[in-house]
């Protein structure tokens, strides 16, 4: 521990950062070849078949590997926000994640054969297909499509902007080596305040700019209403337009990264369609699983085991760090209480520690994760285009492993950043691009290896971005172009309606992020408990319930989404008291009883759609037998 | 009415329950563990197994390493395969999807 150079202790210090050099632009330009690569070859697969089932279903034909690798979800958030979670809380994120230990047999086991067979009998090829066809109702299909084009809308914009602010910052010599996916357009970090001192800026401003780093803010307006509370008059005429120039996240790289991931992602979706994003997810999985072993395997040999991680982060932070709720910096911290008087914008009472996990939100997350696993439409989707049932019960014990290869690992991973790295003000989202530097410095070939890590994030991002193209441009086409515009529409016309749609969407992302709406983000939040809240319950019922009526299932998505929209309104829009339990956000939800409103929404629908159905009359004999009986013998 | 119901909805279904008791029992066993052992305890009793405070060891490692081996045995023993079915020949397709 002691031999560590004392640079990496002192983190975000620019002059001393450790160099990222090109390890991460190599990294970077080998995923982008690779995608490109693998949507020529998906490609060529999609081509036997017809047009529909080949691109946008991969013809039903996907095997255990890839159906375990990628139907859970995995975005960027699983190697920046997860564990930035892990050190800045401590070991109580394990139990955060606990529901990840049924994961596998719950996302596969639940529907998963009985709606691969549903998706076959009524040849449906997206999820509001599914539904029109197994409840007979147009309507229902309608609405289903509406609300994954709204949801997915959401959550593929903001994916795209983090997508450029990872570009960006893996050219070499920005200094930055990670990005939270809500990045605000103006932020200070340690960096840009080093860069303040290089501009002259005198050293009493800078000191009293402190506790605005690792801040983001909406609008220019946000940032110079916050000097001003902090600076004098002088002060402020003097380095303002500095400090604004360094705080500016959004600028001519980030418009370069832009145009070069939304070019990538398009294209090699637009050649391979749904398995090419089904294969870069896999690619990036199984890569990621390496760099994840190979790096749990460094750090703990950095941090002399274990067991001497978990006793020096203790050493580090408070008692916090190893038990439940949770360790909160800004009670606990060596720097608690000065920081906690001038933080801005986050209403901080020094009096009463935030919980980040009460047993309320412990109880809470066990059924998030699973159940929001089960009921998203990208997930539901894979299910639909499983190859077999032997696909099935493979990818369950395939993924269980995996899962426990990468989520505990990283854990571990983390703590021994803890222990290795006591403190990164505002910058807990680079621990692990940092762990991977540190830990192989040493080795030859160490500097591509942390650029592989370093570059992650960029797959994830990427992949997701694919597989969200994917639903949203047959969504596009089939639930809409197909169904109300032209039915009559040839093979040929289809094809170029889906490489059109998936050109628009991709433009109106672009145009969207070059200069982003400040309240998206709560929306992107609120999108992804949204949708599995709005479509668990009525999956379901068409799976298994023959009394399951067209109104009870309409009634059941209206209410889930509903509730969990409000519950995320309320709490945004601070109507409600502030409530010192989870993670520290800018978009809180309200947390009714202390639960999370995934399960309220989840709540709501169930009752919505089982009471509704029994009022209404009994759906028609014929088309549940269609669904539920066995196939008269041809 | 019922017996002509398709084997795959009835084995579903009953898939579909044994996991959904799969779930409880993992929940139940995980959050009482990690609460008892892990919640409103002075840091002097701090116990470590293997490097994991003693509640994460016994409330999430070890649950874990019990559901890998449930899911390997639920998955190669429990789920009755199927045939899923066939999707029509694609001339009959009712919106003239064939290529």
């Amino acid at each position: 521990m002691n031999n560590l150079p004392p640079a990496l202790l002192a983190a975000g210090d620019t002059a001393t950062m450790p160099s990222v050099g090109y390890g991460a632009l190599i990294a970077l330009v080998g995923f982008i070849f690779a995608s490109l690569w693998i949507g020529a070859l998906a490609n060529r697969k999609t081509r036997e078949g017809s047009f529909m089932t080949g691109f946008f279903l991969g013809n039903r034909g996907l095997g255990a590997w890839a159906l375990a690798l990628t139907a859970t979800v995995q975005s960027g958030g699983t190697f920046m926000g997860f564990p930035s979670l892990v050190y800045t809380h401590g070991w109580i994120v394990a139990l955060w994640i606990g529901g990840y230990i049924v994961v596998p047999i719950t996302g596969f086991g639940i529907l998963g054969k009985r709606l691969a067979q549903l998706s076959r009998r009524t040849e449906a090829i997206t999820v509001p297909d599914l539904f029109r066809a197994r409840f007979g109702s147009p309507a229902l299909g309608l609405v289903a499509s509406l609300f994954i084009l709204l949801y997915l809308s959401f959550m593929m914009f903001a994916q795209f902007k983090a997508g450029a602010i990872v570009m960006k910052t893996a050219w070499p010599g920005s200094g930055v080596l990670s990005v939270n996916e809500d990045q605000k357009p103006f932020a200070l970090s340690t960096n840009s305040l080093s860069a303040l001192k290089e501009d002259r800026v005198p050293d009493s401003v800078i000191e009293k700019l402190t506790p605005l780093v690792g801040h983001g803010f909406s609008t220019e307006r946000d940032l110079a209403s916050q000097l001003k509370s902090l600076l004098t008059a002088e002060e402020l005429t003097e380095s303002k337009d500095r400090i604004v120039k360094r705080s500016k996240q959004l600028d001519r790289l980030y418009l370069y990264g832009l145009a070069i991931f939304s070019l990538t992602v398009v294209a090699y979706t637009l050649m391979g369609g749904f398995l090419a994003a089904v294969w870069t997810d896999m690619f990036q999985s199984v890569l990621m699983f390496f760099g994840v072993m190979v790096l749990l395997f460094a750090s703990l040999h950095q941090a002399g085991g274990l067991e001497n991680a978990t006793r020096t982060a203790l050493k580090n932070t408070g008692p916090g760090y190893v038990y439940g709720p949770g360790y909160d910096d800004r009670f606990e911290g060596p720097k608690a209480a000065p920081n906690a008087k001038t933080a801005p914008r986050l209403a901080y009472d020094a009096e009463v520690p935030r919980e980040f996990l009460p047993l309320s939100l412990a109880l809470s997350f066990f059924c998030v994760w699973v159940w929001s696993g089960v009921g998203s439409p990208a997930s539901l989707v894979r299910l639909m285009a499983s190859q077999n049932t032997q696909v099935i019960r493979r990818s369950i014990y395939l993924l269980s492993v995996y899962n426990l290869g990468i989520y505990l690992p990283l854990i571990v991973i983390c703590i021994c950043g803890r222990a290795l790295i006591p403190e990164l003000p505002g910058q807990t989202d680079e621990i692990i691009p940092r762990m991977a530097l540190l830990s192989t410095k040493d080795w030859p070939g160490g500097s591509l290896i942390a650029g592989m890590i370093l570059a992650a994030p960029f797959g994830a991002v990427m992949s997701t971005v694919s597989s969200y193209l994917v639903v949203l441009s047959s969504g596009l086409v089939r639930d809409i172009y197909q169904r109300f515009i032209r039915p009559q529409a040839t093979p040929g016309e289809l094809r170029k309606a889906a490489y059109l749609s998936m050109v628009f969407v991709g433009a109106v992302a672009v145009v969207v992020n070059i200069s982003p709406v400040a309240y998206l983000q709560a929306f992107i939040v609120f999108s992804s408990t949204g949708s599995a809240a709005t479509f668990l319950i009525p999956a379901i019922m068409a799976c298994y319930w023959r009394r399951a009526t067209v109104a009870g299932a309409l009634a059941g998505m209206i209410g889930g989404a509903s509730t969990v929209l409000s519950l995320y309104l309320l709490g945004i829009l601070e109507k409600t008291p502030e409530q010192r339990i989870g993670q520290l956000t800018s978009f809180r939800p309200y947390y009714l009883c202390d639960v999370d409103p995934f399960l309220w929404g989840v709540l709501v629908s169930g009752l919505f759609s089982v009471g509704v159905s029994l009022l209404t009359s009994p759906p028609d004999e014929a088309l549940v037998s269609k669904m539920f009986d066995k196939e008269p013998a041809k | 009415m019922r017996d002509n119901t398709d084997p795959v909805v009835r084995t579903g279904r009953r898939e579909a329950l044994i996991v959904v008791g799969i779930w409880l029992t993992a929940g139940i066993w995980s959050v009482t563990a990690s609460y008892r052992l892990g919640y409103n305890r002075p840091v002097e009793e701090l116990k470590l197994i293997w490097g994991f405070p003693e509640w994460t060891f016994w409330g999430v490692a070890v649950p874990w390493v019990v559901c890998v081996i449930i899911s390997w045995i639920f998955g190669a023993l429990f789920v009755h395969d199927a045939d899923l079915g066939e999707e029509l020949p694609e001339e009959a397709d009712e919106l003239g999807l064939g290529s």
